[in-house]
């Protein structure tokens, strides 16, 4: 017999028990790994590290309110400025009401300028790129998008519009890689099928995409041109696209501050019900402590022996947890990333894993360490005493 | 009766008491348990402590075992001065010189009789194949070989209790204790343990110090100590 095999035994002696724990653990380890990871991927939503150089310029009252397209000229003439792609959110689906993914009408002619991280540039040739301009009814597709729906190039695309009355069928003239999956999870095509489809969208945008030469430009650039607007019929809020994101995300509340919530919540309501189980396990070991005790064993070491169980059962349950949530991730993925782009990228990260293990852990040796300091203080005579 | 003038026979003292009490606290009651125990055992004795409910016999024996500490007076037992070893040490100090036989048997319900006769072992720095030998040594010396993968729940109360006297030699210690050992055995099995701790004394030479309430399992020992509240009654040599 090992050490590890004395602690494993013990562990095992109310299987009930034990699973339970277990049980309670993996549940509360999978809520606050997917939670956790959900923070990361909005996270990451305002924070995506190509968005250091550009801008959004929309309504000031809303991005459901247009902007003329015609102050895209101005927005050109500024000497910060590298480039400027209108934008507008189409909302289409394809085949099925379910079958829902991000999809833009937008400037053909900047957008591979404007997002060029985003398109891999390196990747995409410009006999790609020309067949795309030439083509007044191509579109543009992620490889992520294309591979969940079996597109290739060439492929027709019937759309079927839900924001405007119009279905466009749009042919595949270029699909895209990129860095992170939740880029690849997006249609463009070009603003004139919109334009031409619905008449009231002529001349008219969601919100112009901005890139400046350098970002330390923007602050000034923000401040100029919402000035320039100010008092017109169409005032502008200009902000960087991060803070246009972070706008987005908190439509769905605060996120942040509910997600961290229910976290405390969780790990507390974890540390209550391990502490009653692991003090309830240990008082009822009192006799068997003693018993080890009697026969050589010291405080110390049966404390250690203690708090390796604590410890191990926590270990497996964080351990179950989080490979449990790493297959609902994949879920996510599959299910949310066509309709939220950025959930294209939603994984359990190792930081959140380890997170995750660290916290179980902490949770074991709090939750352990008091009653099994208890019993290992207590007089053997005590302990024995009890017995029968 | 003088502690000092108990006879039981000549031989080095495995255990010296001097002066020893214990006394419980409650509250602000200082409850006294034993007062003013002079004795020594030689080394090779097997001692009976008797005396009726309350006399202070098991609280000596915990005293001698080292899991109680006295409230005054010294002890020394196995060469070592109880009263100067820290609780580490003092762990250490049962490992090797102790093994202990209880009532109610104590056997670890997760771990089979091999593993119970082996935990005490794993103290000891001992390499597996040793502990091995060791372990398969004691359960053929109280015959249960045969029941070695059997959990105590599997076991009969005599067959646990014969597991749990392996345990307690199974470190090879000078000195077993036992409280009560055949309290919860039917007369069969009483029998057969109490034969087993006399050879165990004869045959090994251990040092056996056993509380009883039980005449016939007083008998098997050399010596009867009876304590009457607290002190040292009288001693009896047994005639067999």
């Amino acid at each position: 017999m090992r050490w590890l095999a004395l602690i494993w035994k013990s562990l095992l002696r109310s299987r009930r028990r034990t699973l339970l724990i277990v049980g309670s653990l993996v549940l509360s380890v999978f809520t606050v790994a997917v939670l956790q990871s959900l923070l990361t991927t909005l996270d990451s939503v305002t924070n995506n590290p190509n968005s250091g150089n550009r801008l959004a310029v929309r309504h000031k009252s809303g991005i459901t309110q247009m902007l003329p397209r015609s102050y895209e000229t101005y927005l050109r003439q500024q000497p910060e400025v590298e480039t400027v792609c209108a934008l507008q959110w189409f909302g289409g689906y394809y085949q099925d009401p379910r079958n829902f993914f991000a999809n833009f009408a937008s400037d053909e002619t900047t957008i591979f300028q404007t997002f060029r991280e985003e398109f891999g540039l390196s990747s995409i040739t410009e006999a790609q790129v020309k067949e795309y301009l030439r083509d007044g009814a191509g579109c543009i597709v992620g490889e992520t998008l294309a591979l969940k729906n079996g597109w290739k190039v060439g492929d027709v695309v019937p759309l079927t519009g839900t924001i405007f009355p119009i279905n466009p069928r749009l042919t595949i003239r270029l699909i895209f890689k990129s860095s992170r999956p939740s880029d690849e999870n997006v249609m463009h095509f070009h603003y004139k099928v919109l334009e031409e489809g619905v008449p009231r969208m002529k001349g008219l945008t969601g919100a112009f995409w901005v890139r400046v030469h350098r970002p330390e430009d923007i602050p000034r650039l923000i401040d100029r041109v919402d000035r320039h607007y100010a008092n017109s019929a169409y005032e502008t809020l200009t902000e960087t696209e991060s803070a246009f994101n972070l706008a987005f995300v908190k439509m769905l509340g605060n996120i942040s501050a509910i997600i961290q919530g229910i976290t405390i919540a969780v790990v507390l309501a974890i540390l209550i019900v391990t502490a009653n189980t692991m003090g309830t396990a240990i008082r009822e070991r009192g006799p068997e402590i003693a018993v080890f005790r009697a026969i050589g064993f010291s405080a110390s070491r049966v404390l250690s022996l203690l708090l390796a169980e604590g410890v191990l059962l926590v270990a497996l349950g964080a351990a179950l947890g989080i490979l449990l949530a790493q297959a609902a991730a994949g879920g996510v993925r599959g299910a949310l990333g066509a309709v939220m782009p950025f959930f294209a990228d939603f994984e359990i990260t190792s930081a959140t894993a380890l997170l995750c293990l660290v916290g179980a852990l902490a949770v074991g040796l709090l939750s352990t360490f008091i009653p099994a300091y208890a019993a290992t203080r207590r007089p053997i005579t005590d302990g024995l005493r009890s017995v029968g | 009766m003088n502690a000092n003038a108990f006879d039981l026979g000549e031989g080095e003292p495995i255990i010296t008491l001097r002066g020893i009490a214990k006394s419980y606290w409650r509250e602000t009651l200082e409850i006294p348990v034993l007062q003013g125990i002079d004795l020594e055992i030689p080394s090779g004795a097997f001692v009976a402590l008797m005396g009726p409910s309350g006399s202070g016999k098991t609280t000596l024996l915990n005293l001698v075992a080292g899991i109680d500490r006295p409230t005054g007076g010294t002890l020394e037992v196995c060469g070592h001065e109880l009263n100067d070893l820290d609780d580490d040490e003092l762990a250490a100090w049962r490992n090797a010189h102790v093994g202990f036989i209880f009532q109610n048997y104590n056997l670890v319900p997760v771990l089979t009789a091999f593993e119970n006769v082996e935990l005490a072992l794993l103290l000891t720095g001992l390499g597996r194949r040793a502990r091995r030998e060791r372990v398969a040594e004691a359960l053929d010396l109280v015959n249960l070989t045969d029941k070695q993968w059997n959990y105590p729940r599997q076991l009969s109360g005599g067959q646990e209790q014969r597991v749990a006297i392996a345990r307690a030699i199974v470190t090879d210690p000078d000195l077993l204790v036992a409280d009560e050992p055949t309290g919860a055995l039917d007369a069969k099995n009483a029998e057969e343990v109490l034969g087993l701790m006399s050879r165990l004394n004869t045959e090994m030479g251990k040092t056996i110090v056993m509380v009883t309430h039980d005449p016939k399992a007083a008998h098997q020992a050399r010596h009867q100590i009876h304590l009457e509240k607290g002190v040292l009654d009288r001693a009896v040599e047994v005639n067999r």
